[in-house]
Parts: structure tokens; C-alpha cells; sequence
């Protein structure tokens, strides 16, 4: 059955001083997205494995400074060096199984990113698109849900909550 | 008029920007509503008030240590809350300013590395 809930992707936007094939590759070689792949410092990352291919999986470890840990994993849709990656990623055990997220039962079940490269002078543009994938109405709504809480200023106080967290 | 009914859990409880601050206060602390007060600037009864809201979510705990009962962090409450930081609200935009710092990293250290 087709699915039409219609839903705006989130587009984040960011200019690094950096070739666009230094950026790619730090998306790409686990080497580079160990130092990197956390939300917020103080967190490290360790892949368990990854085989970054079109149709092949990751699974890396978070582990925060208060000693919880978190899998995510990755399976990657299209990879077109040097400018396009396309990934679904979901929250997981250890051995890769997927989890629901018992806190939100309605956040989409499969999230879709798209990462788009361009370089001009020597500054890669990146764009970042993160959408739900074929969403239910419920799913559609979550994720609508968490744009307005954005808006709201919620965000604002974030970054002091990362802060505090990293410091537990 | 009558007070609205506030249920809580403990993303509500964060949601509000004194009880954010409590928590950062508390953050590797053990403290009692006085020296919170100290450390806030606020007056006891606004401490007790959302030290409470705090305790019925379980993300702050008491004890009672002589004639004083001081609060601390429940760091197992805040799990779920450190998920849905995690997953959900700031997903991409920490991890993209991470980027940032390592790209500036690895070339100010391949520059370091070219000139002995």
C-alpha cells in the first residue's frame, strides 16, 4: 500500500574549511568517524563493525562518561564519492538488533539522512536531509511534534543539558 | 482559581529552564536545600518547590545524613533522557559541529606534520 504523509525533511546546512574529499572520507573510514560520530563531548565512539558499501551495515558504540552506552546502526543506501551519501540509522543492542524508542512509540520507525558535498575555494558546503521514511500519520505527526519544540526554544536550552549530562 | 493538575515525567521536569539549573547545581554534588540556595541565589521555598517536582521523577533522590537530608542526582533516571538527547532533538547538529573540530584538527596536524 502506498503511503502519501507528506513530510518536510529537516535540512542543516554547514560550511567546513575543508576539502570536500577530506569530508567525504570522514564520513566514510571508520578511522576518521570514530573521533567524530558523538553527540556531545565527552562521549566516545567505537565501531563494533562497519562495512560502509551500498546495502552494507555499521554498528558503532557510544559510551558515555557516566559509563551508559548506546549502539546505533547504520545501513548505507548509496554511496557516490565525493559528494552524496545516502544512510537509514537506528537505535540497536549490541548485536545489531533494532530497538524502538520506548520514550517516544510514535518517532518513525526508519529515518532516512542524505548528505550532499559541494566545494568552492576550498570551503565544502554540507547539507544534511533528515526525513522518516514512508511515516505513518502518527510518525508523521512525531516528527512534525519535534519541529515546533525547536521553535519553541527548547533548543536553547540544550546545549546547558549536554553540558550537564557530560559532566554526570 | 484552582491550580491545574501537572502530571510529571522527567522530560517535562527538565523542560523548565529553574529545574535545568537545579540540576547543573547538583551535578556531581550532594548538597541541602540551603546550599542549593546559596549556590542559585534563590530562596528556600523556590528550591524546596522544584527540588519536589525533581524528587517525584525520581531524577533527584534524598538522604538524610545527621540532622540535614541532602539531595543528589539520580543518575540512572537521567538514562532515558540522555536516549532521547541521544536520538532524537539534537541528533545532527552536535555531531556536525564535531565534524568541524576534527577536520580543523587533522589539518592543522597534517600542516604540523609537513614542516619538521
Amino acid at each position: 500500500m502506498t503511503n502519501h504523509n507528506h513530510v518536510e525533511p529537516t535540512i542543516i546546512t554547514r560550511e567546513y574549511n575543508a576539502p570536500m574529499a577530506l569530508v567525504f572520507a570522514a564520513w566514510t573510514e571508520v578511522d576518521r568517524l570514530q573521533k567524530w560520530m558523538v553527540p556531545m563531548p565527552g562521549v566516545t565512539c567505537e565501531y563494533v563493525y562497519a562495512s560502509i558499501e551500498v546495502g552494507g551495515t555499521s554498528l558503532h558504540k557510544m559510551t558515555f562518561p557516566n559509563g551508559n552506552s548506546m549502539f546505533l546502526l547504520t545501513e548505507y543506501e548509496e554511496i557516490s564519492p565525493e559528494h552524496r551519501l545516502v544512510f537509514l540509522q537506528w537505535p540497536s543492542n549490541e548485536a545489531g538488533e533494532k530497538l524502538g524508542n520506548p520514550q517516544m512509540p510514535d518517532w518513525p520507525k526508519d529515518m532516512r539522512t542524505t548528505i550532499k558535498l559541494s566545494e568552492s575555494n576550498g570551503v565544502t558546503q554540507l547539507q544534511l536531509i533528515w526525513e522518516p521514511v514512508n511515516p505513518t500519520a502518527a510518525e508523521a505527526a512525531a516528527f512534525e511534534a519535534s519541529r515546533a519544540q525547536h521553535a519553541n526554544g527548547w533548543g536553547s536550552g540544550l546545549q546547558q543539558l549536554e553540558t550537564y549530562l557530560s559532566s554526570l | 482559581m484552582a491550580r491545574k493538575r501537572t502530571t510529571y515525567d522527567p522530560f517535562n521536569a527538565i523542560a523548565e529552564p529553574n529545574r535545568r539549573a537545579l540540576l547543573e547545581a547538583l551535578a556531581g554534588n550532594s548538597l541541602t536545600v540551603s546550599a542549593l540556595a546559596l549556590a542559585l541565589g534563590w530562596n528556600q521555598p523556590k528550591v524546596s518547590k522544584h527540588l519536589q517536582v525533581l524528587k517525584e521523577v525520581d531524577l533527584v533522590v534524598e538522604r538524610k545524613e545527621g540532622r540535614f537530608r541532602v539531595y543528589r542526582v539520580n543518575a540512572q533516571a537521567m538514562k532515558p533522557v540522555q536516549e532521547w538527547v541521544t536520538q532524537f532533538q539534537a541528533f545532527w547538529a552536535p555531531r556536525l559541529d564535531a565534524l568541524g573540530d576534527y577536520l580543523n584538527e587533522v589539518q592543522t596536524g597534517e600542516q604540523t606534520d609537513d614542516e619538521p
